[in-house]
């Protein structure tokens, strides 16, 4: 049993080789997942500079007017994306106000109360639903969904908003069909199985015992799913949303489709609007004159610091949100 | 006996059989809890104890597929009667696991959410409820001045506490622990049999263990339990000295199990 022994003098020399060689290996590998991180973050620099370099003539141009004006004339080249900031935080905002509650009742149902054999079927579904290309989502939303808006559901919320003020600005005729509402739903279609999805993960990720330890206290599902499973999970939930937000701020083919492409504000979310990114990928290929291009290409580099934003905002509240819970990390 | 017999009972389980699916865990299983005493279950893994705990509050109606028979009279009514409201049955049957289990919230949350469950009560008098619950669970000392924190930052023994003293506070009638020391260190076991000793006066306890010295130091009863019957049920005393069934003799005797 001599070769057992500790001394380094015992190991034979084929041993020592094959150490060698692994180490130069375990080098070799560490290189490489060091540059694979790095390529990501010359990537994004490089998507950045080639973003500033193309909206630089814009820029010089309009100047902060182009965040503050929604004048956008390719004929005599004045250009403000103000119009298409709105409507992309406007149909992010309300695609997630109706997505959010419905995904984590969605999330809730398939934990917390549905039987066991609907739960793989309902869970499928519902995956299957973020299988679906936008662009179908695009060509469904304008010729079934946005006619049946049209005729059926906006002349209804027109009616019941009439005499309510403030709201009945929001909810103002005529019904289009398509427009700022319409693209709302169907981004919140899209986005809904991200939500739930993710919800449903983290809310599997509750220790069955804590679930217990509430209903043994006398909670019903509500009070657990409400008190216990939300607060143990919500860094996944905010998580799982954020992921969401960020589908729908940069959403193009189904929003261009059904949002009506017009550069005004109004008041009506019934009313045609526009995002960036349904703009650009309208009037790039027609894009004529060096202003007009550099102008999409700003509105791109505005939508990239929107989603930066968002992103970041998310961080921050979800620090706070630990920090108030005192320090909790679950 | 003797004990036995003045006592009064507080819960009567009679003839209680336990299904998982098609797996019996509890075979016709008879035995009474006495009224502000410490009830101790001891028997190998596997023998049914833990289920039978899971039976006095009904908690295995949260999984399909599980079932019992039987009776449970607690003061005389059945609670295996499908009228029985659940939430009303574990508002009167506490429960603590064998991990702790803290909430998601705050020290002082983690009291009050059990409180405000059955009651409406103002910010003074609650916190007067919880100082009193955390006292009760002797935890009131280390806690006092991080009550804003998350139950979560506690050590192990001290969510343990926490468990209990949440427990407490809903004031409840009778008060199951499942191996409630089995995930701590001594010194924090030491403290939660000091506990038992303390919260018997007001409550019915239930324990079910496996460290044979935690049954006799704590209980004033134990049953012991194999392949899911009830072998031998008597005064904590006589079973650790003169039990009359060979295979509680040998499994206290650590010959099995």
């Amino acid at each position: 049993m001599a070769n057992l022994a500790l001394s380094p003098t015992a190991v034979p020399e084929s041993k020592i080789a094959a150490i060698k060689r692994g180490s130069a290996g375990d080098a070799r590998f560490r290189g490489m997942t060091f540059v694979a991180a790095f390529l990501v973050v010359v990537i994004f620099a490089g998507i950045m500079i080639a973003l500033a370099i193309g909206a630089w003539p814009a820029i010089m141009e309009f100047g902060w007017s182009f965040l503050f004006s929604q004048k956008w004339n390719p004929v005599t080249e004045k250009f403000g994306a103000l119009a298409s900031i709105y409507g992309t935080l406007v149909t992010s905002f309300l695609a997630m106000l109706l997505a959010v509650p419905v995904g984590i009742g969605i999330a809730i149902f398939l934990t917390e109360i549905c039987p066991r054999f609907l739960r793989r079927p309902i869970g499928i579904a519902i995956e299957l639903l973020a299988g679906i290309p936008s662009i179908v989502y695009g060509i469904w939303g304008l010729f079934v969904f946005a006619p049946f808006f049209q005729s059926t559901v906006q002349p209804w919320l027109i009616e019941v908003f009439a005499d309510i003020p403030w709201l009945q600005d929001l909810f103002a005729g005529p019904p289009y069909g398509i427009g700022i509402f319409t693209s709302s739903f169907i981004l919140s279609i899209m986005i809904l199985p991200f939500i739930s999805a993710v919800t449903r993960d983290v809310f599997n990720t509750v220790p069955p015992t804590l679930k217990e330890s509430a209903y043994a206290m006398g909670c019903t599902t509500w009070e657990v799913v409400w008190r216990v499973v939300l607060p143990f999970s919500r860094a996944g939930v905010v998580g799982g949303a954020m992921l969401a937000l960020g589908r729908a701020l940069g959403e193009t083919m189904a929003v261009t489709f059904v949002i009506g492409n017009s550069h005004r504000i109004h008041e009506s979310l019934f009313a045609p609007g526009t995002t960036i990114s349904a703009t650009i990928a309208n009037e790039f290929t027609e894009a004529v004159g060096d202003l007009y291009h550099s102008s999409l290409i700003e509105a791109g580099l505005i939508l990239f610091f929107i989603s930066f934003v968002v992103l970041a905002s998310a961080q921050i509240m979800l620090r706070a949100l630990e920090r108030r819970a005192g320090g909790m990390s679950g | 006996m003797d004990t036995a017999v003045r006592d009064k009972v507080k819960v009567e389980i009679e003839d209680l059989s336990f299904y998982y699916g098609d797996n019996k865990a509890l075979k016709n299983v008879t035995v009474p809890l006495h009224d502000r005493k410490v009830t101790a279950f001891i028997g190998p893994s596997g023998c049914g104890k833990s289920t039978l705990l899971r039976v006095l509050n009904r908690i295995y109606e949260l999984y399909p597929g599980q079932r019992a028979e039987g009776r449970v009279l607690i003061d005389g009514e059945d609670i295996l009667h499908t009228r029985q409201d659940l939430n009303l049955l574990r508002a009167r049957v506490g429960m603590v696991f064998q991990k702790p289990t803290p909430f998601p919230m705050t020290i002082w949350d983690n009291i009050a959410f059990g409180i405000r469950l059955y009651e409406k009560l103002p910010r003074s008098v609650l916190d007067g409820r919880v100082e009193d619950a955390l006292q009760r669970a002797a935890l009131w000392g280390e806690v006092k001045d991080k009550l804003k924190e998350s139950g979560l930052s506690l050590s192990g023994g001290q969510q343990q506490r926490l468990c209990i003293a949440r427990t407490v506070a809903t004031q409840p009638e009778i008060i199951l622990l499942d191996e409630p020391c089995s995930a701590l260190d001594p010194i924090s076991t030491a403290k939660i049999e000091e506990l038992i000793d303390e919260l018997v006066k007001d409550y019915t306890i239930v324990i079910v263990t496996h460290n044979m010295q935690q049954a006799s130091r704590t209980s004033d009863y134990t049953a012991f339990m194999y392949l899911g019957e009830m072998i031998e049920f008597d005064v904590t005393e006589k079973i650790f000295t003169a039990p009359s069934n060979k295979r509680t003799e040998s499994y206290i005797t650590g010959r099995f199990g």
